[in-house]
């Protein structure tokens, strides 16, 4: 019987229309799942771009698994529609679950306040996504499979679109809507209400008066409201009491008073605290204490107690640039910082800011978290070191520090500060390693002093730790320990090439004595015995789940580096990723008909490699200058191919409800990859254009496998 | 054994899901129990099996204390680890292996870190302040602590780092030319260099310097005593008053630091304790309390205990600073327990840095930060009462 397109009615008379439904509220679901479970993961554990592709790499692979199940599942057991419905229940009620789990278990499992390494990070990252990923990944092809049952010639492709709808809607959904509004359980519940729905719907009228439906129905709905109920007890500190709690565009803030001591956590980690005076006063007066009369200053990320420090120099002047609105509201709600005359707060990115403004400044402070991720990393690259200086006035200074070294300075230290010191040189006459607290570099055009308490005596500057500690602590000793240890041939971090991005990731692995060897042989081989399992049509698709997710993942490290973080920006392109992939389905489900498959999937292989030689070459010879616009229809483009090839391969592999399951697993397993090795490998070790290429070598290896077989 | 059926395997289920949920949500009866459910009971580092290089290199000597066992295995004695090592194997601390049944130091000769610090940076605040240490350091620690400032070189092996060609008389050297009074072994362990240490400390005190152990205290009590002949000072930290937040957070234990307070005391080592106030595990007044009460008890109190406000640092980066008057509030705590100088650390311009006569309660020393713009202790009495002020003092 072939499929045809039946009027809406209920879902019992329709399985069609029920099924469809059910299979956009998993979309719908799934992205805004993700998306929540991202932040969790963050909050409670490492934010770095490591455990962001960890997540990602691991819900692609979970997904997968889920795929190849649902193919096992099926030839037990012929598709059923009531299984399907209780399934989509069970993935509704178990996105509270792991939630919960996640919150409550991590300080179980792990030492509560201790940070925790790559392996345990990726094994609980897996083991707790594993149940709401895998039923996720199952429910696409049962879906397919159950329509087969009653319509044997339902497309694939269809499945694979209205999947898609629903990831866009959920995408834009939690990006411009949950995410401004509602707290990650409140999100999951208004996400998987369709879900709860649609799966009602499922069991026809008989069915949904019998006890077993009921129960399932009442338990899944009494799971999601659990949530609301637990949502800030199951996020209470162990010490102390958690006094505010609110969710940003940005992450998760929270203010913890323990006696009379108010800390804000900025997902899960210490951020700001009441009384840091060796901090606050490192960060302002080494800086500024080389100016005769600082009256202009931009301090991008500040704790309170920097200002007062600020204040000691009467500027006329304070700018304070902080992209979480929400952050500082919170800062002065709890009188964290007290505002001081001539201050001004600017809620923007900071190289969006500078990009945008004509000021210029005495003196531009940095003060932000080690450049572990893509977005801070920016922030210390030449490019950006450039725009600096481009926004000081003449004889100002500007500084930035990283974590430092008590006694002994570590090789990946040495690396991270040899490669800032000669990334700054390249752009400042004058540039000067203090080792306070932290290792600050103060950069400018004339010769740095280091005699800081004198520099302060001088203005009548009092200080509380400078004075007392300077002198043991910053030693004549120490400061040429420092300048010995610098390596000449460190190279420089640039926005393109983010070198400080490896040594980082060395810092990570060596602070829990681990390599991520062990992972990536493993990885490597399973990734070999699968692909030598593959069929060819499933090896394109691989490639282009790759292809995809790579390129996302350079776009967006592009976008940021051009335009700043702009969250909307940054959440449109991600929806432009997604929406692309609906009309490439539907001009794939058009042409899957046609004879010539092959060469068109080819003509789309070639086209997504033509896409990505030009990124590079379009960004180069336009000296990094194009519009937004340029990437969100780039996106659209590269995204709308991929969706293109998912029909067009599927039908190539037969398109029984086998090659369905494979094909889904393919494209999924290959978008894994494809997160991974680019965020991980292609872009910090081989920079942009070689990570481009890279990209097009994975997508010529795809293509290969639709070359003709040699006759026999 | 009895199989247990699916009703109780159900119910058993529940109950443990639901009790870290509870307990999080503060439900759960048993609040006092939270952090002690939470990750590893212990933390203790491992032998490292087959590790020991081929040779030995440059830098090494002959283990102090160690014994031969049977089958070319040998056991070191230096610490309580007492780690029993087959050929080839390196012990806990990363500092000693046996090579065909000898115990060999490879912290010996090879410091990674050598810098000249004032002496309350250590922080001794009862040893001829302010005066210069040369402070010097050899990878290793017997220890793991989560929190550790010098990760960098404890957790390392000798061969890992950057390290300088010192050995014992050359340091003796670099120190006078550097004006230092002091040798101080610090940043790291000592105790896992004890060879290197013990004999740089017989060198120095002939040269007339004077010699400061800083350390765990995870000691035995037998190469201590020998350590006691030449060392004039020593700052040990008591972590906490806890032997399972020791094995939690250090991966160590309580009761041979208590033995080597108790040995420091009786060979009459000027000492000073300090403690690193972790919130949520070493904030306990009831324990800080029993602590004090053990200190006066066991070794007078006339041993000064500084107080550190924590800060997120290695491994421990996901806890608040230690708030202020937690602080405050343990160091009226030790004095009212009997502890006559309790100081408080890492904490700039605050008056609990600051020295007090026990006898007359007047300011003697202030400090602001490594300066003492007010010193009222004159040949080691109180200016104004005469008391004497326990400590070394010029």
């Amino acid at each position: 019987m072939r499929y045809r397109p039946i009027k809406f009615s209920t879902s019992a008379n329709n399985p069609g229309q029920g099924v469809s439904r059910v299979v956009i509220a998993t979309g719908i679901s799934s992205v805004v799942v993700q998306l929540v479970l991202v932040r969790e993961f963050l909050a409670q554990f490492q934010g770095n771009e490591f455990t962001i592709a960890l997540i990602f790499f691991s819900w692609l692979i979970l997904g997968g698994i889920g795929s190849r199940l649902a193919l096992l599942a099926s030839r037990r057991q012929p598709a059923d529609i009531n299984r399907l419905a209780f399934c989509s229940l069970l993935l509704a009620a178990l996105a509270v679950l792991e939630i919960l789990a996640i919150r409550t278990l991590r300080d179980i499992i792990f030492l509560h306040g201790a940070e925790v390494g790559f392996y345990p990070t990726m094994a609980s990252i897996f083991l707790f996504t594993a149940p709401y990923g895998i039923m996720n990944g199952f429910l696409l092809p049962y879906s397919l499979y159950v329509l087969r049952s009653r319509y044997p010639d339902y497309p694939g492709a269809r499945i694979y679109l209205l999947d898609s709808l629903g990831d866009v809607s959920g995408g834009a959904l939690f990006s411009f809507i949950l995410v401004l509004w509602l707290t990650p359980l409140q999100a999951v519940f208004l996400a998987n209400l369709p879900l709860l729905v649609a799966a009602v719907l499922l069991f026809s009228v008989k069915q949904r008066i019998r006890p077993l439906p009921i129960l399932a129905t009442a338990t899944a709905l009494a799971l999601l409201l659990l949530g609301l109920l637990l949502e800030h007890q199951s996020l209470a500190p162990l010490e102390g009491q958690l006094v505010h709690y609110e969710e940003s565009r940005y992450g998760r803030l929270t203010v913890h008073q323990d006696r009379e001591q108010l800390t804000i956590f900025v997902d899960g980690a210490p951020i700001f605290s009441s009384h840091n005076q060796s901090l606050d006063e490192e960060t302002i007066h080494f800086p500024l204490s080389q100016l005769a009369r600082p009256r202009t200053i931009l301090l991008i990320g500040a704790e309170g107690g920097m200002f007062k420090e600020v204040a000691k120099y009467q500027p006329d002047r304070v700018d304070y640039l902080e992209i979480d609105r929400k952050l500082t509201d919170i800062q002065l709600d709890y009188k964290l910082l007290t505002p001081i005359a001539g201050l001004r707060i600017i809620h923007q990115d900071g190289r969006a800011f500078l990009s945008s403004t004509d000021d210029r400044y005495d003196a531009i402070i940095i003060n932000l978290p080690e450049p572990d991720t893509f977005q801070i990393n920016r922030f210390y690259t030449s490019e950006f070191f450039r725009l600096a200086l481009d926004h000081l006035q003449p004889g100002g200074i500007f500084s930035f520090s990283v974590a430092g070294f008590d006694n002994y300075l570590a090789e990946h230290v040495r690396l991270k500060i040899s490669s800032l010191y000669h990334t700054a040189r390249e752009h400042f006459q004058h540039v000067q390693l203090l080792p306070g607290n932290k290792i600050f570099f103060l950069c400018g055009s004339l010769p740095i002093n280091t005699d800081i308490p004198e520099l302060l005596r001088n203005k009548n500057i009092e200080t509380s730790f400078i004075s007392g500690y300077f002198s043991g602590n910053i030693t004549e000793e120490r400061l040429n320990y420092l300048r010995e240890n610098l390596q000449p041939d460190t190279p420089a971090n640039l926005d393109t090439s983010p070198f400080l991005l490896q040594v980082m990731f060395q810092q990570w692995f060596a602070r829990f004595e681990t390599t991520p060897t062990p992972f990536v042989i493993v990885s490597c081989l399973l990734l070999l015995v699968y692909l030598g399992r593959c069929r060819r049509e499933e090896l394109v698709l691989f490639s282009t789940g790759f292809v995809i997710m790579g390129s996302e993942t350079l776009v967006i490290f592009i976008y940021q580096i051009l335009f700043g973080y702009v969250y909307e920006q940054i959440g449109l392109l991600v929806t432009v990723f997604l929406a692309g992939l609906l009309p490439g389905a539907w001009l794939g489900e058009r042409f899957r008909h046609s004879r010539n498959l092959r060469q068109r999937l080819l003509a789309c292989d070639v086209c997504l490699m033509a896409l990505m030689a030009i990124l590079p070459l379009v960004l180069t010879s336009s000296g990094y200058t194009l519009p937004p616009l340029f990437f969100l229809l780039y996106g659209f483009a590269i995204s709308m191919l991929c969706g293109c090839q998912f029909p067009l391969a599927l039908t190539l592999g037969g398109g029984g409800n086998p090659a369905a399951a494979r094909s889904f697993s393919a494209d999924l397993i290959g978008a894994a990859c494809g997160t991974l090795i680019t965020s991980l490998l292609l872009i910090p070790f081989l920079g942009l254009i070689w990570g481009a290429a890279g990209l097009i070598l994975v997508k010529g290896c795809g293509m290969l496998a639709l070359a003709p077989r040699p006759a026999k | 054994m009895k199989a247990i059926d699916r009703r109780t395997f159900l119910w058993l289920s529940a109950a443990l899901l639901a009790r870290p949920l509870t307990a999080r949500a503060g439900l759960w009866p048993f609040q006092e129990e939270r952090h002690e459910i939470s990750g590893e009971e212990d933390i203790r580092g491992a032998i490292f099996k087959n590790d020991a290089p081929k040779t030995l290199w440059k830098w090494h000597k002959e283990g102090f204390s160690y014994d031969k066992l049977e089958e070319s295995r040998v056991m070191c004695n230096i610490c309580p680890n007492r780690c029993m090592l087959a050929p080839g194997d390196r012990s806990v601390c990363r500092s000693k292996v046996n090579m065909d049944g000898t115990l060999y130091s490879l912290a010996y000769g090879n410091p990674c870190s050598v810098h000249i610090d004032p002496v309350e940076k250590k922080p001794l605040f009862h040893f001829k302040p302010q005066t210069t240490a040369f402070s010097i350091a050899a990878t290793g620690c017997n220890f793991r602590c989560l929190n550790c400032q010098n990760w960098e070189i404890s957790q390392v092996k000798p061969h890992e780092v950057r390290h300088y060609d010192m050995f014992p008389q050359q340091v003796v050297e670099k120190a006078r030319e550097a004006g230092a009074a002091s040798v101080a072994y610090t940043y790291s362990e000592a105790t896992t260099y004890f060879e290197y240490m013990i004999d740089t400390a017989r060198l120095a005190k002939e040269a007339g310097l004077a010699n400061l152990w800083i350390s765990n205290g995870f000691i035995n009590k037998e190469p201590l005593l020998e350590l006691c002949k030449v060392i004039n000072a020593a700052n040990v930290n008591l972590k906490s008053f806890s032997d399972a937040i020791y094995r939690k957070l250090n991966g160590g234990r309580l009761q041979p630091v208590l033995d080597t307070f108790k040995t420091l005391h009786e060979q009459g080592v000027h000492f000073e304790m300090t403690t690193l106030v972790v919130p949520g595990y070493i904030d306990n007044p009831e324990m800080i309390k029993e602590m004090c009460g053990w200190i006066v008890a066991n070794l007078g109190p006339d041993h000064p205990l500084h107080f550190l406000r924590f800060f997120p640092h290695y491994k421990l980066t996901r806890l608040p600073p230690t708030p202020i008057s937690t602080l405050e509030h343990f160091r009226k705590l030790a004095m009212s327990e009997g502890i006559r100088y309790v100081y408080l650390g890492n904490l700039p311009d605050h008056p609990g840095s600051n020295t007090y006569c026990h006898q007359c309660g007047k300011l003697l020393i202030e400090r602001r930060g490594y300066q003492l713009p007010v010193n009222n202790i004159k040949g080691g009495l109180c200016r104004f009462c005469r008391t004497a002020i326990p400590g070394v003092w010029l």
